[in-house]
């Protein structure tokens, strides 16, 4: 490049195809171009040197797990204060209760909006996301002692972890799923070509027994139960019925094991 | 700072051209953040954000020496470099057309270049910044962050028309 001023003339083209030019450098340049066809090319090249940028090196997602883990950082962090435990105990609570009530009484009418239905609506996208991503769970394992320890380090409660082969329901893997900033352990089942995700929660209300009714949110059933220990949340797109079938299979298998969750 | 985490490891991976190190250098950048965040506001919090996985980055690579971020050395190759893309014939747009399809060279061709380009063509095309708001990220005028986007451009396109 021999004429110094050309230099500028690219980076002003540059500027151009970025819209970072004003109008009244645009209409100069518009000129130049007029009066000057290789000017002219090398704004096109440019632009479509951007426009490839932009098509074959998109932006990326984050990876899930990545923003699982970040969500758990920063989440504590926004409400960390003198009593910051409490704080976060005192919003799980609430939404615990909220879905023990909702639960227990299972009427839409009395459901109180707010806390219980953002945590299943969280789990329903949540759900969502992971089948279209193909990537149902963080840790892939049938095995029980594979994913309980992976979940134990991940998330505050010790998940519980129904074998449910004899029903049906083939143990998938395990992820976290962050409700009410707090990273809670999920299991994934399936069946047939159908995926139940299964999140633990704290249970904090007494009486709170019973099983709940199958909801529908954004089109995936929403099945709901809790027992002394926890409050369980389960999202399929596997239909009414065998949802329900589901978690009275969890349920079943809960009890005899009787082991108390550490917190 | 949860929405911004796409365009934080695109950034990260670019840098580092390594996704499990994009990982770990965003999850950096993200405690960072988290702790410069208490008590202060940010403006604008996407260039300064990314402004503190930037620094990540370069922090992390120097010291797993994944790859040499020296920008002294580097600057040099680009800087001699014609800014204009292609030759002084009007470009064929056609054969344009039929080079930008091959992605993955391009990418290779964007992976190629040295830091401070990379990072001024990703933060621009890929993130989306402002110029003056990668000026504010990498730090430097907004003139030096035209001249290294043109030149980021330029040799991508000048590596697109190279015959392979």
């Amino acid at each position: 490049m021999t004429d110094p001023s050309s230099d500028d003339r690219i980076l002003k083209l540059n500027a151009a195809v970025d819209g970072e030019l004003d109008a009244a450098h645009w209409l100069e340049l518009e000129r130049e171009m007029r009066d000057d066809p290789a000017l002219a090319a090398q704004y096109r090249l440019i632009a479509s040197t951007r426009e490839a940028i932009h098509r074959h090196a998109p932006r990326e997602a984050a990876p899930r797990a990545l923003v699982e883990r970040i969500a758990a950082l920063a989440e504590p962090a926004k409400v960390r204060r003198p009593f910051w435990t409490g704080a976060r105990t005192l919003a799980l609570a609430a939404s615990i209760a909220a879905v023990a009530f909702a639960a227990g009484v299972s009427l839409m009418a009395l459901r109180t909006p707010g806390a219980s239905d953002a945590a299943a609506q969280r789990l329903v996208a949540d759900f969502a996301r992971a089948e279209i991503a193909g990537q149902p769970f963080d840790v892939a394992s049938s095995d029980r002692h594979t994913v309980k320890p992976w979940l134990a380090a991940h998330a505050t409660i010790s998940a519980e972890i129904a074998d449910l082969a004899q029903e049906g329901f083939t143990l998938e893997g395990g992820r976290i799923a962050i409700v009410d900033r707090v990273p809670a352990p999920t299991l994934v089942y399936r069946k047939r070509e159908h995926l139940i995700a299964v999140t633990e929660l704290p249970a904090t209300m007494a009486g709170s027994r019973g099983a709940g009714a199958i909801e529908t949110v954004d089109g995936f059933h929403v099945a709901r139960w809790s027992d002394a220990n926890l409050s369980y949340v389960a999202v399929s797109d596997i239909d009414e019925n065998e949802l329900a079938a589901f978690a009275e299979a969890f349920r079943a298998a809960q009890k005899p094991a009787g082991e108390s969750p550490a917190r | 700072m949860l929405p911004l985490l796409d365009d934080a490891y695109s950034l990260a991976k670019w840098l580092s051209q390594n996704p499990t190190d994009a990982e770990d250098i965003v999850q950096d950048a993200a405690l960072r953040a988290l702790q410069a965040l208490s008590g202060v506001s940010v403006d604008r919090p996407k260039p300064w954000f990314l402004a503190i996985v930037r620094n990540a980055a370069m922090t992390f690579m120097a010291r797993n020496r994944r790859k040499t971020v020296s920008y002294a050395g580097d600057m040099a190759d680009l800087d001699a470099l014609d800014l204009r893309q292609g030759d002084d014939r009007a470009p064929d747009p056609e054969q344009e057309l039929i080079a930008y399809e091959d992605g993955e060279r391009l990418r290779q061709a964007i992976a190629g270049l040295p830091s401070p380009f990379l990072e001024t063509l990703v933060m621009r095309d890929i993130n989306g910044l402002s110029y003056r708001e990668i000026a504010e990220a990498t730090e430097s005028p907004v003139g030096t962050v035209m001249s290294r986007l043109a030149r980021a451009r330029s040799a991508v396109a000048k590596a697109m028309k190279t015959n392979p």
